[in-house]
């Protein structure tokens, strides 16, 4: 304030005895009113999210009641490409397939990471060097993540096989296997995602209060008593936030699946996003690409809404 | 506080006035460019886009413009290669928002799908008060030519040819595979030779005896060897379902759960071998792979042969590469033909040729004269010369000759359960033949 009035004093001297008063102030008044500000400073973003989001969302959901290959005019067709995806076999077979990706890859990807966050809240000794590796697959790129593991799953050089093979099991080929293929793509998300969500329940754990633990010694919990206990439901919110995350994200996966499978071995690991990008940027089907999109966007949709009512029938705010 | 205020919207408006006055600048320059060609027919700017398909090609792309613009001084090339991968996605979404280059390459499987679309410039009056499809050999001129019409160049030719570590023959003490595609190895000749050359230490494979079939590219060409066909004679109607085709799936299956002579493709692959590799390093005795690969083998230090495939009925292979092409919108269609003409002709083709990475699309490069003017002998294997005859009387390779891409997955797909998941080779052809069909009429 002290700034201001200095600023503004010596802005009257300046200019003279005699200012335009209504424009000045309206500058000034401009200037002080924090929306104005808000909005300017956020107006490249805002624009960003208008061309590049907003527009592309509208725009697709009309593109999925038309056939369009993005050359020759676009055809009003109504709502015969949803009908045809419910027909179409390659999409029921990817619909299950993310079903099964996400299945799996987020309850277990959740628990793994819990038990990371509660082991890595303790007093060990190396902690800070152990949370920075496990978030270190989170900040890797995903192109490398896929080179190494597909390293690791060769079925006679790699890690995996010959870790297996210790204990007498002969692995299988896994990337080129139709059953192996998807739980080896699963795997190498659920390392990948590790960091990220146990990073989220390290803060959560961070809120708890210590006064709860030390009243459970007193009375004599053990450790078990206390993590399903206390730490458990005091966590729900952050655990909430997880699964609603880890959900949207999963139905989405595209990068992990098209860097080590490309969908295959005979569309085993192939996902909505995929084939969605197959019919959009190798068929140029944009219409049925796009009416693909929003039933992804109506799955995911449904999913946060069970979640949200969930939320609110444990309590959670 | 009103310091910093000051300092963001000083920012901002600089950040905002970068952004515009370079953009404006571009725009000025491809105006100015574009006017002055217009009105004064002084300089006219063509834009030309490529893939990178190997540094050596792109390097070559170049030299060659640098050259058709010193012939041409009123011509400036704009070349603006592309990362292959997004190379379709990239083109057509420029053709879909105006702002298609003039002269750009066009994957053969493409050509017709883009044709089909109206994006592409009529060349056939230039191309024919200049060229004759008759100079081409019949893969090339039946890929360039739609219904009596053409609407790109072709580059040149690539075809799946078999390569071989010569050490590893020599130390088993077995001939190596004839080059002439009259002396090629029949199909049993060739499995009982990758049985021999297959080395077990212990329980592992040390050395696998061939790889490469299983690879529907190459899949193709034996299907071809076999009388058996992919599709009927105009590309509506999938047609593999045959004896012939069966007996090709088979023998390639075999060679692999039967013999144990060729390794899955992700066992090497996914260790970042390439089928190079594999050969250069004695894993792998006999590899089938594009003609392409001979450029980067020639330089891997190790003896490298080249043979015609082994056959069933006849010794034969398929041909196919990329085509140059002119948008329909272009405003220089003149130009972009001399450009398109340039990019065809023997001086541009030649020193890719020689490197290895192209087999040439004339027939006048097939005549004993003809070889003479690439033929590169460290480049180019003993016995290659008898080669060639594989390469001009290449059957064009199917997939140009449809329109609906998706067909490619479907084999992928079928052809995974076969190799993979032990679906058999009935039920593979019965699938791809009935999921292609239903694709085909769309």
């Amino acid at each position: 304030m002290k700034v201001e009035k200095r600023l503004s004093g010596s802005g009257a001297k300046m200019r003279g005895p005699a200012p335009a008063p209504g424009r000045t102030s309206a500058i000034k008044n401009m200037f002080h009113k924090d929306g104005t500000w808000a909005f300017l400073l956020l107006l490249p973003n805002i624009i960003g999210f208008l061309a590049f989001t907003l527009i592309p969302v509208i725009a697709s959901f009309f593109l999925s009641f038309t056939s369009w290959d993005m050359l020759s005019p676009m055809k009003w067709v109504g709502l015969s490409n949803y009908v045809e995806l419910l027909n179409d076999e390659t999409f029921i077979k990817v619909f299950w397939n993310t079903i099964y990706f996400a299945g799996i890859s987020v309850p277990a990807g959740i628990v793994v990471s819990l038990f990371l966050a509660v082991a890595l809240d303790q007093n060990i000794r190396f902690k800070k060097f152990y949370r920075a590796a496990y978030f270190l697959p989170v900040v890797s790129s995903m192109v490398a993540v896929a080179v190494v593991w597909q390293f690791i799953y060769n079925p006679e050089y790699g890690l995996l096989n010959y870790f297996l093979s210790f204990i007498g099991i002969t692995g299988p080929n896994w990337l080129t296997s139709t059953v192996w293929a998807m739980p080896a793509v699963i795997l190498t998300t659920i390392w990948k995602n590790l960091g990220f969500n146990m990073l989220i329940f390290l803060a959560g754990l961070q809120g708890i209060s210590d006064s709860y633990y030390e009243a459970a010694d007193i009375d004599g919990a053990r450790w078990h008593h206390k993590f399903l206990l206390i730490t458990v439901p005091l966590l729900s919110p952050t655990t909430f936030f997880v699964t609603v995350m880890s959900f949207i994200g999963s139905f989405q996966v595209f990068d992990t699946v098209f860097l080590m499978t490309q969908g295959g071995p005979a569309r085993s690991t192939s996902v909505i996003v995929h084939y969605l990008y197959e019919n959009a940027f190798k068929y140029f089907n944009m219409g049925y690409a796009s009416a693909m999109a929003y039933i992804l966007f109506f799955m995911v949709f449904v999913i946060t809404l069970i979640q949200f009512w969930r939320q609110k029938k444990w309590g959670v705010n | 506080m009103k310091k910093f205020r000051m300092l963001f919207i000083v920012l901002l408006c600089l950040l905002v006035t970068a952004a515009c006055s370079s953009g404006g600048t571009n725009g000025n320059t491809a105006n100015s460019g574009n006017n002055s060609g217009n009105a004064s027919g002084d300089v006219v700017t063509l834009k030309f886009m490529g893939w990178e398909a190997s540094p050596l090609e792109t390097e070559a792309v170049k030299k060659g413009l640098e050259k058709f613009m010193q012939q041409n001084p009123d011509i400036k090339v704009d070349y603006q290669p592309v990362p292959g991968a997004q190379y379709a996605q990239k083109l057509l979404t420029m053709l879909a928002g105006n702002a298609a280059p003039d002269v750009f390459f066009l994957g053969a499987t493409e050509y017709r799908s883009f044709q089909n679309r109206g994006v592409l410039l009529d060349l056939t009056t230039m191309f024919e008060s200049q060229m004759s499809l008759d100079e081409f050999i019949p893969s090339s001129a039946q890929i360039m030519e739609i219904n009596g019409k053409i609407y790109g160049v072709s580059s040149c030719t690539v075809s799946p040819v078999l390569y071989y570590n010569k050490d590893v023959f020599d130390k088993a003490n077995i001939p190596y595979p004839p080059s002439d595609p009259a002396n090629a190895w029949t199909w049993d000749e060739f499995r009982e030779a990758a049985k021999q050359l297959t080395v077990t230490e212990g329980d592992k494979i040390a050395q696998y005896g061939a790889f490469g079939f299983e690879n529907f590219y190459m899949t193709t060409a034996e299907i071809f060897s076999n009388g058996g066909q992919l599709f009927n004679e105009d590309g509506t109607q999938m047609k593999i379902n045959s004896p012939q085709a069966q007996e090709v799936l088979q023998s390639i299956l075999d060679l692999r759960v039967v013999d144990g002579t060729s390794p899955t493709a992700k066992t090497l692959e996914s260790i970042g071998m390439r089928a190079n590799q594999m050969l250069q390093t004695g894993k792998v005795a006999m590899v089938v792979d594009g003609s392409w690969a001979l450029q980067e083998l020639a330089t891997m230090g190790f003896p490298v042969g080249v043979a015609a495939l082994p056959k069933f009925e006849d010794a034969k292979t398929h041909g196919q590469a990329h085509v140059h092409s002119a948008s329909a919108n272009t405003k220089h269609p003149e130009e972009a033909w001399k450009l398109l003409q340039f990019l065809s002709s023997e001086e541009y083709q030649i020193g890719l040729i020689s490197e290895g990475l192209w087999m040439p699309n004339r027939k006048s490069l097939y005549t004993e004269e003809g070889i003479q003017k690439w033929y590169n002998e460290s480049v180019h294997p003993e016995g290659f010369r008898e080669l060639v005859s594989f390469f001009e009387n290449a059957e064009p390779y199917p997939f140009t000759l449809i329109t609906q891409n998706k067909v490619n997955d479907i084999i992928t797909e079928e052809t995974d359960k076969l190799w993979y998941s032990g679906q058999s080779v009935a039920d593979t052809l019965a699938n791809i033949e009935s999921r292609s069909n239903v694709e085909l009429a769309k």
